[in-house]
């Protein structure tokens, strides 16, 4: 009796588990295709595009490693990769060194919900206008008669206006770090908002003072914030062309100004070269990122 | 036996509410004392004054023979084990226990040995040996209880603050818990202030019990006279094994809605709001033609139905009005009442087993 109980128990068992996966495999199809139509396989041709035998006017299918030996032969384009490296390394320091602090303000000292989420709010105002007006913005204020200049020079703090704000790699870094910055600001809050407030007073009452509890507890807590934020900030950061196109005033040549030109010289394979040296240097990044801290434990 | 806290006239409200409304009360050192009150009575309100995670407005707040109203938590030599215990998620057990030695302002221990060693003793004290490295997110209820508990001992305070610790346990656990935390304080000589809203654990924990009502001490005695003497009709009301009568005195006799007892030799208490008091297991059930002896209370019931708990039975009649009356039977001293429904008993005690409060 109760053996002829399990046996059925187990058949009704199984029969929902064999039915779900076969639902799982059917809500998975629709992204699969679409990943393997627009993501794997352009990645996949880009490769291939970029072995492929390039002259003045025209670009054919015959395998040849030209394109990559000039990529790492030529000066301008190694200095490029490496200026793409530093400019990037420099907008992460500086997102994270604006960003933390005001996630934390937001995160850990506004303690009313709504104003909160305000507060969050605004920081995604900017990007209610266009990229390019946000970009192009920066000029007048950084100028040479920009407000910045004009405001210093009123104040007798300077006697000439600072000609290094604009049209330089300062003016780049400024520009990325505004429009990035948020990215960073939002991940972090939403981890220090996570933070239970029983635990900061327990940390309290064991003894320790803030930066201690700062150090010890909000600080660890809050790292897989950092890593999604530099995650986002980096992989657009190394994309980036447009504003170092608007505000650097052609002195400051990106991966992705590169590949612009190239495009537009229908230097079809020299692109796919460039292209193809991004996105492993973005799968590096990413991937030392994530070693950083365990998301899927985290989140 | 001295004096580790004492709070006098303690004030706090929010908004409208008076969350603490003159709180006068002292710890005895080295001992067990339970707080009682029902939710909303302020129970978590006034630890966190104590504690110094909240300012009082009025009053002061003596600790150790000095005033800490205005001191932070951080500098206070008290500790506070949290409700849902608020354990480190990213620390291990060991991690966890080690936070208060390694990071406190106040002399921190530097040397890796010697906390090593102080957490090693706590681990042991509280039962925690085999589980150092183990992540907090990987132990059992009871086991993150313990860490809690070690964390905060570990730091030596001289004054622990429970925040109904046993609250997230099954009951299997919680009774096992509540030898364990009495065994625990008595090896490490602190006081222990242990909030709860379950009068059973009070009861059985408490050297000495507190009530709190509406932001008061209702009372605050041993176990013992809690049970047979609450001194007001709200203390007896939480302890819930009270049948209580509205009314006043007059004329030899308690008159009230629910009918009229007369008066001889019950305990009396000058309180506010009057009343009539009869425990559960004071009540006898009686056939509706028995003889009343003259110290005795009479009181015609419906019975309604009853439940079996194990060692007593408990039933429930219904009076004219409606009014439902609870009356415990012990079985180890009685036989079970056996009541048919519907039918009509005399609920009977003796007169000095009641108390009035007018």
């Amino acid at each position: 009796m109760s053996v002829s109980a399990t046996t059925s128990e187990t058949e009704v068992m199984t029969e929902p588990v064999r039915k779900s996966s076969n639902k799982s495999v059917w809500l998975i199809t629709p992204g699969v295709i679409w990943m393997l139509l627009f993501l794997v396989a352009p990645m996949l041709m880009m490769v291939y595009v970029s072995f492929w035998t390039q002259t003045t006017f025209k670009i054919t299918p015959d395998l040849t490693t030209k394109s990559w030996v000039t990529f790492f032969t030529s000066e301008t384009y190694l200095n490029s990769l490496w200026t793409t490296i530093r400019i990037w390394l420099i907008v992460l320091a500086a997102t994270l060194i604006v960003g933390y602090p005001a996630a934390l303000f937001v995160g850990l000292f506004v303690k009313n919900k709504t104003l909160q989420t305000a507060l969050l709010v605004l920081c995604v105002i900017p990007f209610w206008t266009s990229f390019l007006i946000r970009v192009l913005a920066w000029r007048p204020m950084l100028g040479k008669e920009g407000a910045i200049n004009l405001i210093l020079m009123k104040l007798h703090i300077i006697q000439q206006p600072i000609e290094v704000l604009l049209f330089s790699e300062l003016s780049v870094v400024i520009g990325m770090t505004q429009i990035y910055c948020v990215f960073m600001v939002g991940p972090i809050a939403f981890m220090m908002g996570r933070v239970d407030q029983s635990i900061i007073e327990a940390a309290q009452d064991l003894g320790a003072g803030f930066w201690r509890i700062f150090r010890t507890i909000n600080l660890p807590l809050t790292m897989p914030g950092v890593v999604v934020g530099a995650i986002f900030v980096s992989v657009m950061v190394l994309g980036e062309f447009a504003t170092a196109a608007a505000l650097s005033g052609r002195k400051v040549n990106l991966l992705g100004n590169i590949i612009v030109t190239q495009v537009g010289s229908l230097k079809w394979a020299f692109a796919a070269v460039v292209g193809v040296v991004l996105t492993v240097l973005m799968g590096i990044v990413v991937a030392g990122l994530l070693r950083v801290v365990d998301l899927k434990k985290e989140l | 036996m001295s004096t580790v806290l004492s709070l006098a006239g303690v004030r706090k409200t929010y908004g409208d509410l008076n969350a603490l409304d003159g709180i006068d009360l002292s710890l005895p050192d080295d001992s067990y004392v339970s707080l009682l009150g029902p939710s909303g009575s302020g129970k978590t309100t006034l630890l966190r004054v104590i504690a110094g995670f909240e300012t009082p407005e009025a009053g002061t707040v003596s600790f150790k023979g000095e005033r800490v109203e205005t001191v932070p938590p951080h500098l206070r030599d008290i500790g506070f084990v949290f409700q849902n215990f608020a354990l480190f998620p990213h620390l291990s057990v060991e991690k966890n226990i080690a936070f208060g030695l390694e990071n406190r302002v106040e002399n921190p221990i530097t040397d890796a040995s010697v906390v090593k060693t102080k957490v090693r003793d706590i681990i042991g004290l509280v039962g925690l040996a085999g589980l150092e490295d183990r992540a907090v997110t990987q132990i059992s209820g009871g086991q993150k209880q313990r860490v809690a508990l070690a964390r905060t001992l570990v730091t030596e305070p001289s004054l622990v603050l429970l925040d109904e610790p046993l609250g997230a346990l099954d009951a299997n656990l919680r009774t096992r818990m509540l030898t364990e935390l009495r065994r625990i304080r008595q090896r490490c000589g602190v006081t222990f202030l242990h909030v709860t809203g379950s009068e059973t654990e009070a009861l059985a924990m408490g050297d000495t019990v507190l009530v709190l009502d509406q932001g008061r001490i209702a009372q605050a005695a041993d176990a013992d006279t809690i049970y047979n003497e609450p001194k007001s009709v709200a203390v007896a009301r939480f302890l819930n094994c009270y049948n209580l009568f509205s009314g006043a005195p007059s004329d030899g006799r308690f008159a009230g809605p629910d009918g009229q007892f007369p008066l001889g030799a019950e305990k009396r208490f000058s309180s506010a709001v009057p009343g009539y008091a009869i425990r559960y297991d004071r009540v006898g059930i009686r056939p509706l033609d028995a003889p009343v002896a003259a110290d005795e209370v009479s009181l015609p019931a419906t019975f309604v139905a009853d439940e079996y708990s194990g060692p007593a039975v408990n039933s429930f009649f219904q009076l004219e009005n409606g009014r439902v009356v609870e009356v415990e039977t012990h079985l180890s001293v009685a036989p079970a009442p056996r009541c048919k429904p519907h039918a009509r008993y005399a609920l009977v005690w003796k007169q000095n087993d009641a108390l009035v409060y007018a």
